[in-house]
């Protein structure tokens, strides 16, 4: 390989073979040059030493200081844009409004009760008024399902109720139209 | 919450999952993506920075950025990626601004390695601190390689990307640094 870069020993074998055979000779399959040059033993014990340190180093589990987390969502939430604003159903006068991306949240939710199914993304679109002045909004719902989700529509349908029930009793919209996009899948435990 | 395991189990979203919904602007997935990956950029941040400070900073800096540019990102799987990479070029651009100060009177400067550095004042081994002190001899762009090849795990390719070379040419500075770390471990020298 083109990678030696000049690390050769004296013995002529390179830094870099060595590395690559640390494992096999530290399993006794060392040929007869291992098995006798000086030059190799002391790169071999300079590369063990490395090796351990660097496992040492890779252990080193130092964690970011506790406040680090808030000071980022911080930043994150100041910068939170809100989307579309779509109207609850009420008996007062004036305007009950809900974001978009809450109505998503709580959809996703819904989604995500059925196993072997995740919500991705959750487009919500208000498509006119209800008369108790609640929007009627349609939904665009990306899924992923699990690679070993053996129900495929069933699951599906089920999908379908939990969301249509939750926009209805947890939010109070009305949804006209629902459509459910299989785009992906994962593993399970991931 | 709600938006940050699945109900089945109670087991933690996978990482698409969580992208795709905190581009649409679901913080409490975005939170959960932080938690997931601040540490692996801080300890990297720090390795390449050895100040604590500058480590935080470039965190902060890195996970607001991600956060603002999640619409550009095409692929949901490539967000740790990306993480590495503006974390790694973030650092350089650090320890860029650094070296004319460095330049100007050795003496004076501030040296990196100072006792604000509990992280380094704990370490129990000496061939760690070995190896840290050795670390701040490579250069900056070897020590980003051989950092996130050996104590990160990325792949050859992935870290050419960071660098802006190939996936053979990381190969050849990795193996190069790997021989300049060897040589200081050597206890008897």
């Amino acid at each position: 390989m083109a990678v030696n870069q000049g690390y050769e020993l004296p013995c002529d074998r390179a830094l870099e073979q060595v590395w690559e055979r640390l494992d096999a000779v530290g399993e006794g399959l060392a040929d007869e040059h291992e098995l006798t040059c000086p030059h190799c033993r002391t790169a071999r014990e300079s590369l063990l030493a490395l090796r351990e340190a660097t496992q040492e180093l890779v252990a080193e589990t130092e964690h970011p200081p506790p406040d680090l987390l808030g000071r980022i969502m911080s930043a994150v939430r100041a910068e939170v844009r809100r989307g579309q604003m779509v109207n609850l159903p009420t008996t007062e006068p004036g305007v009950v409004e809900v974001s978009e991306q809450a109505v998503a949240v709580v959809l996703r939710y819904a989604a995500d009760s059925v196993g072997g199914v995740r919500a991705r993304r959750c487009r919500v679109r208000k498509v006119g008024d209800g008369e108790a002045g609640e929007s009627l909004v349609e939904v665009e719902l990306t899924l992923a399902v699990s690679i070993h989700n053996s129900m495929g529509s069933e699951a599906l349908n089920r999908v379908r109720d939990r969301v249509s029930a939750a926009a209805a009793a947890r939010v109070g919209l009305r949804l006209v139209k629902l459509d459910l996009v299989v785009d992906d899948i994962y593993e399970a435990g991931e | 919450m709600t938006t940050t395991t699945s109900a089945e189990s109670g087991t933690p979203l996978d990482d698409a999952t969580l992208v795709s919904r905190a581009r649409e602007g679901d913080v409490r997935a975005y939170e959960q993506l932080v938690l997931r990956y601040q540490g692996p950029m801080f300890r990297l941040a720090t390795r390449m920075l050895v100040n604590r400070g500058d480590a935080e900073d470039v965190v902060q800096e890195v996970f607001l950025t991600a956060w603002r540019r999640l619409a550009q990102l095409t692929e949901n799987a490539a967000f740790v990626g990306w993480l590495y990479r503006t974390t790694t070029n973030r650092c350089l651009n650090v320890i860029r601004a650094r070296r004319p100060q460095a330049d100007v009177d050795l003496d004076l400067a501030e040296s990196p390695r100072t006792d604000a550095q509990p992280a380094i004042a704990v370490e129990v081994s000496v061939q760690l601190a070995a190896l840290n002190d050795a670390l701040q001899e490579l250069t900056p762009e070897q020590r980003a390689c051989w950092l996130l090849r050996e104590v990160h795990g990325r792949s050859y390719e992935e870290i050419g990307d960071v660098v802006g070379t190939s996936g053979t040419a990381v190969r050849g500075r990795i193996a190069r640094a790997r021989a300049q770390l060897a040589e200081v471990m050597r206890p008897w020298r």
